[in-house]
């Protein structure tokens, strides 16, 4: 598994579209300065007032979206000029290349979230905001929408290996992600949608008893048992796919 | 000759789902809101005097949003087209000038975003009198909300296309988009001279109209722009 | 007999197409096996089939004597291929596309130097792919393929795309692997001269079929060329030939020999000058693959 895993961050790692996730801070950086949302009532901390108005749209729509065109991102230079079938002609399983591609990209996920919570912190600062940094709250909030994006990065790792194009993936994940902003205003429907998940994981206005701001039985049905069904779905059809 | 490139690139969109996707964008925006309506209508008219009006801002809420995501999907379609079959070199290596090529493009999605259009107005006129919201139609604001964001999102449409033209990397347009939809998404809190904002109908002087003109033709100068700057660079 | 790849009743179909059909493919250890046959007649399916890039519809592969569908990672360890055009990654230099792939097979860094050296790519190492020549690439493939020490190395149409000097270079480098490293070799080509000149076994595909496999020297008897005179007042010389007991063949403007070895030709030219005509050419007239199918196929040698 380590070595095919330190081929394919190699091969990532001599690209320079790892620009790409300077975007999620710098998106952080935009909502977190110019939104306004007293109105949302975070309570009286100013942080929790910073973290729910920025939250909202990086959960709601960005990262989602941006976690499908990094899965397109490390597909890319397999699907030019025929890289599959050179990697898929070497010693190693299907099954290996899918899951280090699939472990590249969470990680991937997870740095940016790590220089979104930066952002965060960077926001306060400019800001000034007196009171201490609530980590405690924000880790969850971090480490939480990682986790909901697991299933969503498999479906969109899937859609990029299936589709020669970026558009046809970023189109599917377009079409799931859109309705989140109907989706969560239901809380009959909300807890059970797939791309609502990273939202409701990073609502730190949700339950704060529960260890991601949701109840574990929702973490464990919506996001876990999507995430089996889009990894396996993403596994299976590598496996079969002729190249 | 625009005629004969034209038909040339609508050949090549053939089988790509463009056409699907032309369909299922306004589908899509209104079918959210049959969901809506369809679980909470009650709720939902008891909140406004006029249903109608209430009816339509709900489907611009998404609107922009899908006409900025479309744009983006689309431009980077058409330009993966000519760039994955390496087709560039063949298209402008044909006797035909290099500003026609990238007009001829422009044109294509603009022609399918005005279908979207058209169909957005027949989505939510036929629903929104199956939902029967009151005897009066505003026919006049349906009008607004159906071609107005379609003409305010032109320069959004010529910047997305001017980028997936000269990108190698399809990468880069759909990240822009990406940030695109963000903006438009915080539409609310943006200056009122982003061209993000102006798809959302929303501005200072509260006319929609304005976002219409003012997408009209900044558009039109991005759309140059990119044009000659797509004439100057070399050929892949 | 042990053979390094045999398949047995390979089938490949492609909703109504079949593509590759009953191929029955035997390659003893050490041979240089030319897999010849036209455009689209499923050379390149059965490559990817060999090395597991396609399922098969029905059949099987044993690469070194073992069932590919259930040894796939140990035969490709020692598998080397290129398949049609070459696979790289345009973002990366020679040495860098190279090293992507050693990271997966784990050989020495120094065998990148060597592959390089010796497909004579060492001076572009350091150069991105994307501006490299046809041949240039094809050339970065075949050092790919030779990365692990293969004991099987399949290339399919290595040589396209390349000049003829790289061409000579390619064949030189294909004919020393097994005589220097006992290598087995798949070259495919739709070209009867390649195959011809690097070959010593040859298998001829048509349409998906298997129409031919024999060593080299069986398969030149039915490409045999033949000898034509070009000679002034043909239809006496001719008869002349006839007279003298030769056999020949006249058509009109050309006599041409339907025995050709050397003294026989020899013979006849003599014959010829004593009989007082003037010859102006001795040529010998190239079989194209099509004729040489056509021949195969009206023989009935189907295997």
């Amino acid at each position: 598994m380590l070595p095919i895993m330190s081929s394919e961050w190699y091969k990532l790692s001599k690209s320079r579209i790892l620009w790409i996730l300077l975007v999620g801070p710098m998106v952080g950086l935009f909502i977190g300065l110019t939104a306004n949302f007293d109105n949302l009532g975070g309570g009286p901390n100013e942080w929790y007032v910073k973290l729910l108005s920025m939250n909202l749209t990086y959960a709601l729509l960005f990262l989602p979206l941006i976690t499908g065109v990094l899965a397109s991102v490390v597909c890319r230079y397999e699907h030019q000029e025929g890289g599959w079938k050179q990697l898929l002609a070497m010693p190693l399983t299907r099954g290996k290349v899918f899951i280090s591609k699939y472990i590249l990209l969470i990680a991937l996920v997870m740095v940016m979230q790590l220089l979104y919570l930066g952002s965060i912190y960077l926001v306060g600062v400019i800001d000034g905001i007196p009171e201490p940094f609530p980590l405690n709250i924000v880790w969850k909030s971090i480490f939480g929408g990682w986790v909901a994006t697991l299933p969503l990065v498999a479906l969109q790792l899937w859609m990029s290996i299936l589709f020669k194009s970026f558009a046809a993936p970023f189109a599917v994940n377009v079409i799931f992600t859109l309705p989140t902003i109907l989706v969560v205003n239901s809380e009959r429907f909300g807890p059970y949608y797939p791309w609502a998940q990273p939202f409701s994981m990073m609502y730190i206005g949700g339950n704060t008893e529960d260890i991601f701001f949701v109840p574990w039985d929702q973490l464990l049905i919506v996001v876990g048992g999507s995430f089996l069904l889009f990894f396996a779905g993403g596994y299976l059809y590598f496996q079969r796919k002729a190249v | 000759m625009m005629m004969r490139l034209l038909r040339v690139d609508f050949l090549k969109i053939k089988r790509k789902g463009l056409w699907l996707l032309t369909v299922l964008g306004p589908f899509g925006v209104v079918a959210l809101q049959m969901v809506n309506y369809g679980v909470r209508k009650d709720y939902l008219l008891q909140q406004s005097e006029n249903d109608w009006l209430y009816y339509i801002e709900y489907i611009s809420n998404f609107t922009h949003l899908a006409i900025v995501l479309g744009i983006v999907i689309l431009t980077s379609f058409i330009a993966s087209i000519e760039n994955e079959t390496n087709a560039w070199k063949q298209l402008i290596a044909l006797p035909v000038s290099k500003l026609s090529v990238y007009l001829s493009k422009f044109t294509v999605i603009t022609i399918l975003l005005f279908i979207s259009s058209v169909l957005l107005l027949l989505f939510s006129y036929s629903y929104g009198l199956y939902l029967d919201l009151g005897e009066e139609i505003p026919y006049i604001t349906l009008l607004k909300y159906s071609f107005f964001p379609f003409l305010a999102a032109l320069p959004v449409l010529a910047l997305q296309l001017w980028i997936a033209t000269v990108s190698h990397n399809q990468a880069i347009p759909v990240t822009v988009g990406v940030i695109g939809v963000i903006l438009a998404y915080s539409a609310f809190t943006l200056p009122d001279w982003m061209i993000w904002k102006w798809p959302s109908l929303i501005n200072g002087w509260d006319k929609p109209y304005i976002n219409a003109l003012l997408g009209l033709s900044v558009g039109i100068l991005l759309y140059v722009i990119g044009m000659f700057d797509f004439k100057r660079r070399d050929v892949k | 007999m042990e053979y390094i790849v045999e398949t047995k009743n390979l089938t490949k179909r492609f909703g109504k197409e079949q593509a590759v059909s009953g191929l029955e493919m035997k390659i003893p250890k050490g041979e240089i096996y030319g897999f010849l046959g036209p455009n689209g007649a499923g050379k390149t399916t059965t490559i990817r089939m060999l090395l597991g890039l396609m399922r098969p519809t029905s059949g099987s592969v044993h690469i070194f004597q073992k069932d590919l569908r259930k040894e796939r990672i140990r035969i490709l360890n020692k598998v080397g291929s290129l398949v049609e055009n070459p696979s790289y990654y345009p973002h990366l230099t020679a040495g860098e596309n190279l090293e992507a792939l050693r990271k997966i097979i784990g050989v020495p860094k120094t065998r990148i130097k060597e592959v390089l050296k010796i497909v004579r790519l060492e001076d572009v190492a350091n150069k991105k792919v994307k501006g490299f020549s046809m041949g240039m690439k094809q050339r970065l493939g075949i050092a790919a393929s030779l990365l692990n020490n293969p004991e099987l190395l399949i290339l399919d149409e290595p040589t396209n795309g390349l000049d003829p000097s790289g061409i000579i270079e390619i064949r030189q480098l294909i004919q020393r692997l097994p005589h220097d490293y006992g290598m087995t070799v798949i070259i495919s080509s739709h070209l009867l001269s390649e195959i011809d000149q690097m070959a010593t076994t040859v298998g001829v595909v048509s349409k998906g079929k298997m129409i031919f496999q024999d060593s080299i020297e069986e398969m030149r008897k039915f490409a045999k060329q033949k000898v034509v005179l070009k000679v002034s007042d043909s239809e006496s010389a001719w008869r002349a030939l006839l007279a003298r007991g030769m056999r020949a063949d006249w058509d009109e403007k050309n006599i041409t020999l339907l025995n050709q070895s050397d003294e026989n030709v020899a013979t006849a030219v003599k014959y010829l000058v004593k009989d007082g005509f003037s010859i102006y050419r001795v040529e010998e007239e190239k079989k194209s693959l099509e004729d040489v199918f056509l021949q195969m196929t009206k023989e009935e040698r189907l295997v």
